[in-house]
């Protein structure tokens, strides 16, 4: 038992070893260029659901469906990017980011659950409903953490 | 006699005529339009789900305290239900409250002067036509010296220009219309000029864009930005709040487009990009 147990504690600390190892091997700007590729991604999927959510273009539960998959893996990816180590590059990454990991987490987890009602949402006024709580969360998540 | 009756009842009718239009209550219908392109709502509620529209309660903090936006829905406690329209015009031409004392100028007033007076009683007609709420407002929380409001009389002396919009002879009706809309009801420079230590607009910078006194980064709204976007990608912005690659702005902008420029008819859309696109270029 105590064995096993030390095992797995060895285990899960050769994990978080290696884990960080593959991060600190990453380079700074391969860090922001990979988060900022996330993003771009975020919204190219997210700009049509916006254009529906104002009826700008006809409901299509189809794409409706499709973009949400992708933006709920997607919304996963950026934020491993934001690592302290990437502070001084070029970006529009604000100081707040690592000032304020806890509220930055909490952005995340605000755009996270959005995009999971988007997921989830099966008519139009559901989409709809979702879709504004994402838009709220991109740009709220802006507000305090991107410069412009 | 009939000499004299003929000249009193032409220039009766010739009052009626010239008044009659303009002195009847203003158009609450209008006033409803209007209140939406002045973007009334944002700091008039509270910012949250099932929020009543305009019975106050957003916390605005600034550099120089906290201000919470007051109800203004016609409850005669809570809200401006006692006011009279003079008070309510007072309150946008000149800032000041029915009691003569100035507003602190988070109220953009320097922008809401430029209003004419039509346009404020249609607005008015629009705020008695309200449900009244019985909403309590919240005092503002500011530093002690700066609770003293006869030290905004100064501010206004240095800063502010009170007097309705006065068109460009030299700008086509487009144009001046976006002017008025940009200017007055937007008060879009409130977010978008520069303004120095003391909170006035630095001189020469209107919508240059550049740093607010929160230390956020706001768009230079003049050609030398806005000339990288054509008018449709422009208008699709400011109606659907996504740029062309599916970027979102600030939340901060994000209700503007919701509240303000998504709901403006597409010709005052129209105007608003034609006027920004004859603005003199400034540099970031």
């Amino acid at each position: 038992m105590i064995k096993r147990f030390g095992m797995s504690l060895a285990a899960v600390a050769a994990g978080a070893v290696l884990a960080h190892l593959a991060h600190a091997q990453q380079k700074p700007e391969i860090l922001v260029k990979q988060r900022q590729s996330a993003l771009t991604l975020i919204g190219k999927y997210w700009g049509p659901l916006n254009g529906m959510a104002q009826g700008k273009i006809p409901y299509n539960p189809e794409i409706v469906a499709r973009n949400a998959r992708f933006l709920d893996a997607l919304s996963q990816m950026p934020w491993d990017g934001f690592d302290p180590s990437t502070r001084d590059e070029k970006s529009r990454a604000l100081p707040a980011i690592y000032e304020n990991p806890a509220k930055f987490k909490e952005a995340q987890d605000r755009l996270r659950g959005a995009i999971a009602k988007l997921v989830a949402a099966t008519d139009e006024g559901a989409f709809k409903a979702a879709a504004g709580e994402v838009g709220k969360a991109c740009g709220g998540c802006h507000d305090s953490f991107r410069a412009k | 006699m009939r000499f004299l009756l003929l000249p009193s009842a032409v220039l009766a009718t010739l009052l009626a005529a010239a008044t009659g239009p303009a002195w009847p209550q203003g158009d609450a219908k209008r006033g409803e339009y209007l209140a939406k392109a002045g973007g009334c709502l944002g700091c008039h509620t509270e910012d949250r789900k099932d929020a009543v529209p305009y019975s106050g309660g957003r916390v605005l903090k600034k550099p120089f305290g906290t201000f919470y936006g007051p109800n203004i829905t016609p409850h005669p406690q809570a809200g401006i239900g006692r006011w009279s329209e003079a008070d309510f015009i007072r309150a946008m031409r000149e800032g000041r409250r029915p009691d003569g004392a100035n507003y602190f100028p988070v109220f953009p007033y320097t922008s809401f002067t430029k209003i004419t007076d039509g346009d404020l009683r249609d607005l008015w007609a629009y705020l008695r036509s309200l449900p009244p709420s019985a909403r309590a407002n919240r005092d503002h929380e500011l530093p002690f010296y700066l609770r003293w409001r006869f030290l905004v009389t100064v501010w206004k002396w240095l800063f502010f220009t009170p007097g309705p919009f006065a068109p460009d002879p030299g700008a086509s009706a487009i144009v001046n219309r976006g002017a008025y809309l940009v200017q007055a009801l937007g008060h879009c420079g409130e977010c978008h000029t520069p303004r120095n230590a003391l909170g006035g607009f630095k001189r020469g910078r209107f919508l240059a864009g550049g740093k607010t006194p929160e230390g956020k980064e706001v768009t230079n709204l003049t050609p030398t930005r806005l000339k990288k976007w054509n008018d449709r990608d422009l208008a699709d912005f400011l109606t659907t709040g996504t740029r062309p690659d599916g970027d979102v702005p600030s939340e901060a902008m994000g209700e503007v487009i919701r509240n303000t420029t998504s709901q403006l008819t597409a010709q005052d859309l129209a105007a608003l990009i034609a006027y920004l696109r004859s603005l003199p270029p400034l540099p970031e």
